[in-house]
């Protein structure tokens, strides 16, 4: 865009529905880039000296429209421009209808909260009036100074790197050997309820009777622990064996069913 | 113990061990080289200050967190600059945007600036780390562990502020602003935000 472009007066023509107190045709106002929706939203308010305590945000809904249809914005903040631009259609819509209650909205969309946007703009034109109060005090040169230090110097040194050190690194890269396997004890350990089973069987071959307890005290891992019970579930399924437990994490006491009977 | 001479002589010895001090040190270290309490060195680090001040001196005692470092003061910045010339650019409004929410919401996340802005604050932030006017402070206890930012002594230096405490504060819409957002929603109605009509 052009200095002149910019510098054209851009006439506001507002909806006839919408009271907005700017009655001098004649008035014009050259728009600075905006950044944020924030600062548009912001710019709209104040250049139309409203209050923005009390100001119905939904006045300045078609100003912010027309404003970016005129003006693309940036594609970064483009999303943010266009949720502001929704929520002020939002609420101008329901200036129009105010007695009809609106269908409900989907299921993942929030109700827009004039109030929350209400405070962003409070909370953002306190912001910027800070920085306006910082950038009065900013000079081209420190309004405080010390003396130099070491520290001030650039982190990154700008010395070029000699070719040398690139060639010497690919030689040392060159000399790294392959990766060797792992030793096949790392090898992660595959239980299955056959193993436990045997492992259950054994227990209960000396007397006949076994605290499941025990077993589980051995396991080594969660996953191991997890495998024994269910095998004792199996075994308990093909009636193999019985398992008795008094009282909630109470002791198990795993017993085989030729035993018993 | 060092100590013989009281609370003059106190004031003299940190006014001496800040002015050879390559770096700003801390309250710590400051009480440890007095051989005083931590409370007793900044007491006497405050009076220092306060002194300066007043007696309308070419340095100033500049604070950060703990660590303190002497400043030439900000009434004589302008006329330093013939002898100590070390042309900066003026920060852009941008910048001075993501700086005043991170002076004033310190420590805080990109991501916070980025809410009050309402703008991908991104490239700013890391001009300002470039910069040195913010660093790195530490991380948040949230989800992806955000980095938090806050300003360093090279903030104070360039802005003429002693401290944080200087910072002019928000304006009072901000503090109303406050206070309502600390009342549950509804009951907010009858004060300063009006709903609509």
């Amino acid at each position: 865009m052009t200095q002149a472009d910019r510098m054209r007066p851009i006439p506001i023509d507002t909806d006839p529905g919408v009271a907005v107190p700017i009655g001098d045709a004649s008035f014009t106002v050259a728009l600075p880039d905006f950044e944020g929706p924030l600062q548009l939203l912001l710019h709209l308010i104040e250049s139309r000296q409203l209050d923005i305590l009390t100001v119905p945000l939904a006045e300045v809904a078609d100003a912010y429209v027309e404003h970016l249809a005129r003006h693309p914005v940036d594609a970064v903040n483009l999303s943010e421009f266009v949720v502001i631009a929704a929520q002020l259609i939002f609420l101008k819509s329901k200036r129009i209808l105010p007695s009809e209650p609106l269908p409900p909205l989907p299921d993942a969309a929030e109700e827009v909260d004039e109030g929350e946007l209400r405070r962003r703009l409070i909370e953002y034109r306190a912001l910027r009036d800070a920085a306006v109060g910082l950038g009065a005090r900013d000079g081209t040169a420190p309004a405080m100074r010390r003396e130099p230090r070491e520290s001030d110097l650039p982190e990154s040194p700008s010395d070029p790197m000699p070719a040398g050190v690139l060639a010497a690194a690919l030689a040392t890269l060159a000399a790294i050997p392959e990766p060797v396997a792992p030793p096949p004890e790392i090898v992660a350990r595959e239980i299955t309820i056959g193993q436990q089973i045997d492992v259950l069987r054994r227990a209960l071959s000396g007397g006949g009777k076994v605290l499941l307890q025990s077993i589980l005290a051995r396991c080594r891992t969660r996953t191991e622990a997890a495998v024994t019970f269910l095998a004792t579930l199996e075994l308990v399924r093909r009636k193999q064996v019985t398992a008795e437990q008094d009282e909630v994490f109470g002791p198990i006491l795993v017993e085989s069913a030729e035993s018993g009977a | 113990m060092t100590d013989h001479g009281g609370a003059a002589d106190l004031g003299a010895f940190l006014e001496a061990l800040l002015f050879i001090a390559e770096r700003p040190l801390t309250s710590a270290e400051i009480a440890e080289l007095a051989d005083v309490t931590r409370v007793r060195a900044e007491a006497a680090l405050a009076a220092l200050a306060e002194r300066l001040q007043e007696e309308e001196r070419g340095i100033r005692l500049q604070r950060h967190e703990d660590a303190w470092q002497l400043v030439t003061a900000p009434e004589v910045g302008a006329r330093l600059a013939a002898y100590a010339a070390r042309e900066e650019a003026r920060l852009s409004t941008a910048a001075l945007e993501a700086l005043a929410v991170v002076a004033y919401r310190q420590p805080c996340t990109r991501g916070d600036v980025e809410r009050v802005r309402g703008v991908d604050s991104d490239y700013v932030i890391r001009s300002l780390l470039h910069r040195r006017l913010v660093a790195e402070t530490g991380r948040r206890d949230t989800p992806g562990r955000p980095v938090l930012f806050g300003t360093t002594f090279t903030f104070l230096e360039r802005f003429g502020l002693t401290s944080l405490d200087d910072l002019p504060p928000l304006s009072s819409d901000a503090a109303q602003l406050t206070a309502l957002t600390a009342m549950p929603g509804p009951a907010a109605g009858g004060a300063g935000l009006a709903d609509g009509e």
